[in-house]
């Protein structure tokens, strides 16, 4: 609707455009794009690229400060890693961390933006107090979800024991490994759940009152308008918003670190990339690491986009 | 539109020349070059700490012109900082901690520069005999600024409460004065022991495995531990079968060292700790603003296999990375936080005013025994035989794998104490690493 307002408003610009083509200018003009880009790319390519094909070539040398020199190692790095019990361990703790924060964080997203699409008294204000915890550092979260887990005079089970439904140590972390992470988890969907409502919101901003107004003219209950218009219309932001749940939990590391140590049951594989790099020194194997959770990264968002984004256009 | 676009070039140009300049770096030294500069400079000195009296700090800018910058990080997070910014030969700080564990890798590594070319270690080798744990081939890592060691604490009124003994001589007699107090319902959980997958696991362990009368390593980093009959194996069931039996809080599973001494012992949650800290009596449990078991909790003798056992030394000590950008001026400073009279001062020999309040026990003999005269040792007549007859953790120094031994000392035991495996199992995996580590492979 509003496409089809705005392609019939005239552009006052155009007119001043001269006709006919101008080929005396138009390779400086072909060059003025790219050299206007040129220092956010040479930004993207000194932080990014370069590193990144650092990366994937060190993965295959042996690099380590405590036997050098540096040198070929074929799939060496690979190989050990795929024997080594921790990192094994940690990419299960990992997959649990991305189904349960990518799950909840957009069924939290899509929820709360459904709430918030209609106007209300104190939205702003909501809107306002939801972002907070995606703007603090995960460490900062991690230490006052500590107090809230501890086993000792934490908030949780003393409010347990209280209401007698436990001795005061029921929940703790570390004592189980579902347990654990799905308490961790739990701590990093509060900080990305804002950031999905947010963006799943934005989205919802944009559907026309009019498809809901047609829609209950012709008997569709709010169920019905929810599945067949909210959902449909809004894939292209739940995708967005799935993605970057995806990346955050792939790559999980403050809380984990902060709430349970370096402790086997909730140890996430970047957890694992850390020791491995800058307690072992095997940076080597940290590369080969690194480049494996990228990959996955890569190939599990290329897969929701696949699976969830549809081209919308209203 | 010639005109725009001659703008919009120049616009681009200019912008790239911005990036390009910004991407050239400055003209400062290169790494690991730092300034000779001893005089109106401000350095960083980071250790796991808080900072000493802000008048001891004062006469130290006022007496040098270096004006120091002080930062408190905790224990782990400090080594994990020393390491990366090592690694990406980044500046961290201008003096850090240098821990006896790390001593090993470091010299290794040559991160930090030799001490003894800023100080004159030789002379102070007789009066700091822990300079010893700090040298690697003849050079010195780091010059050690406290002489803690491992000590059992105990909560003398719980463990009176109870009729028990509070000063058993042997790990029996120890082990029945906690069932005994927990039996007589003076505290639920009596012994405190943090399972938390972090280094204050490993070195209960070692401490606990020397009082069962052992060591982890050997000289040739063996391990020493793999039988059921050895003292590093019994040890490590003794204390997964404490959690087990509960004498310790089922919670300390994820309750790591300084978060049980400051959260349990000193607010008389548990009865003892039998891994602690030299130096907390005095700088924790007797702090009414910290602690609610003032004059309560004393020192003992390590209760062990058949009478009392050894103390492992755990001394801090302080160095200077080579990606400094003040060394010298470290240097100095380094100079004067160790020195005898300073750490007197720390002690309170010479008044409260110059006390540095969480500061354990000098590393100078000479300074110590200026404490005890004075009587400013809490505990001094039980810590300074102790500190006499205090060992090393491992025999042959630290070796430069340590920290990923010591991992899988920590992440293990953690296991064994969860239940996701067995203390046999646990051993099997540490003695494991501890081979492969020390095969080189």
């Amino acid at each position: 609707m509003t496409v089809t307002s705005s392609t019939t408003t005239p552009r006052p610009a155009e007119s001043k455009i001269p006709a006919g083509p101008a080929p005396v200018h138009r390779s400086r003009l072909d060059l003025l794009p790219y050299l206007l880009i040129s220092p956010v790319m040479i930004f993207i390519a000194c932080l990014a690229l370069v590193p990144a094909v650092f990366t994937v070539v060190q993965s295959f040398f042996k690099v380590d400060a405590l036997d050098p020199p540096t040198r070929f190692d074929g799939f060496g790095n690979f190989v050990r890693l795929a024997k080594d019990h921790a990192v094994v361990g940690s990419i299960g703790n990992t997959a649990l961390y991305v189904v349960i924060g990518v799950t909840l964080s957009t069924l939290i997203g899509i929820g709360a933006a459904v709430v918030l699409q209609k106007p209300f008294r104190g939205r702003s204000l909501v809107i306002a107090v939801l972002i907070l915890p995606w703007a603090m550092p995960g460490v900062v979260e991690g230490i006052l979800w500590t107090g809230i887990f501890d086993p000792n005079a934490g908030l949780i089970n003393s409010v347990l024991s209280s209401l007698h439904l436990s001795d005061g140590n029921a929940v703790l972390l570390g004592q189980n490994r579902l347990l654990t992470i799905a308490l961790i988890e739990l701590v990093q969907v509060w900080q990305i759940a804002p950031l999905s409502v947010l963006l799943i919101l934005a989205v919802l901003q944009l559907i026309p009152g009019e498809l809901y107004e047609a829609a209950q003219i012709d008997g569709c209950t709010p169920w019905s308008a929810f599945t067949r218009i909210t959902l449909p219309l809004a894939r292209p932001g739940i995708a967005v918003t799935m993605v970057q749940a995806v990346i955050a939990t792939l790559n999980v590391f403050d809380q984990p670190y902060v709430l349970n140590g370096a402790a086997n049951t909730g140890a996430s594989v970047t957890m694992q990339t850390y020791f491995i790099s800058f307690q072992d020194l095997d940076f080597g194997q940290g590369y080969a690491l690194s480049l494996l959770i990228t990959i996955v990264t890569l190939l599990i968002s290329l897969g929701v986009v696949r699976l969830v984004y549809r081209r919308v256009e209203l | 539109m010639l005109r725009s676009t001659r703008t919009a070039l120049l616009a681009g140009v200019t912008s790239l020349a911005l990036v390009l300049a910004g991407c050239s770096g400055s003209n400062d030294k290169k790494a690991g070059g730092g300034s000779t500069q001893t005089s109106g400079v401000t350095i960083t000195v980071a250790l796991a700490s808080d900072a000493p009296p802000k008048a001891a700090l004062d006469a130290f800018t006022k007496e040098t012109g270096i004006t120091v910058n002080w930062v408190n990080i905790d224990w782990d997070s400090l080594q994990s900082k020393i390491s990366a910014a090592a690694t990406a030969k980044t500046y961290f700080a201008d003096a850090t901690n240098v821990d006896w564990s790390r001593v090993g890798q470091l010299g290794k590594l040559g991160w930090y520069y030799p001490m003894d070319s800023y100080v004159d270690t030789k002379a102070m080798a007789a009066d700091v005999p822990q300079l010893a744990s700090f040298t690697v081939d003849g050079h010195v890592v780091g010059i050690p600024y406290d002489a803690s060691f491992m000590v059992t604490t105990v909560n003398t009124e719980l463990f009176q409460k109870a009729g028990a003994n509070p000063a058993p001589q042997t790990i029996d007699a120890y082990t029945a004065a906690l069932k005994a107090i927990k039996a007589k319902g003076v505290v639920q959980y009596p012994l405190n022991i943090p399972f938390a997958a972090a280094e204050g696991l490993s070195t209960y362990w070692y401490e606990t495995t020397g009082a069962f009368g052992g060591s982890i390593l050997d000289k040739d980093g063996k391990p020493q531990f793999t039988s059921p009959d050895s003292p590093g194996y019994k040890a490590a069931q003794w204390m997964v079968d404490a959690l087990k039996s509960g004498l310790v809080p089922p919670g300390n599973i994820n309750v790591t060292d300084s978060q049980g001494q400051q959260n349990l012992m000193a607010k008389g949650q548990v009865a003892s700790t039998f891994s602690d800290y030299s130096g907390n009596v005095g700088t924790l449990y007797n702090v009414k603003k910290s602690s609610s078991v003032v004059g309560k909790v004393k020192y003992i003798r390590t209760p062990g296999a058949s009478g009392p056992g050894a103390n492992l030394s755990n001394p801090d000590g302080i160095g200077i990375p080579k990606q400094a950008k003040y060394p010298d001026a470290a240097a100095k400073f380094i100079e004067w936080f160790t020195a005898t009279q300073q750490q007197a001062d720390f002690a309170g020999v010479n008044g409260p005013e110059k006390t540095f309040p969480t500061y354990p026990i000098p590393s100078h003999l000479s300074a110590v025994k200026q404490m005890t005269a004075k009587g400013n040792l809490v505990g001094g007549e039980d810590l300074v035989p102790m500190l006499q007859g205090s060992k090393p953790v491992f025999e042959g120094g630290a070796p430069s794998w340590y920290p990923k031994f010591s991992n899988a000392v920590y992440t293990n035991l953690h296991g064994a104490a969860t239940g996701s495996m067995s203390v046999e199992q646990a051993i099997k995996t540490i003695a494991d690493t501890a081979d492969q580590l020390a095969s080189g492979s």
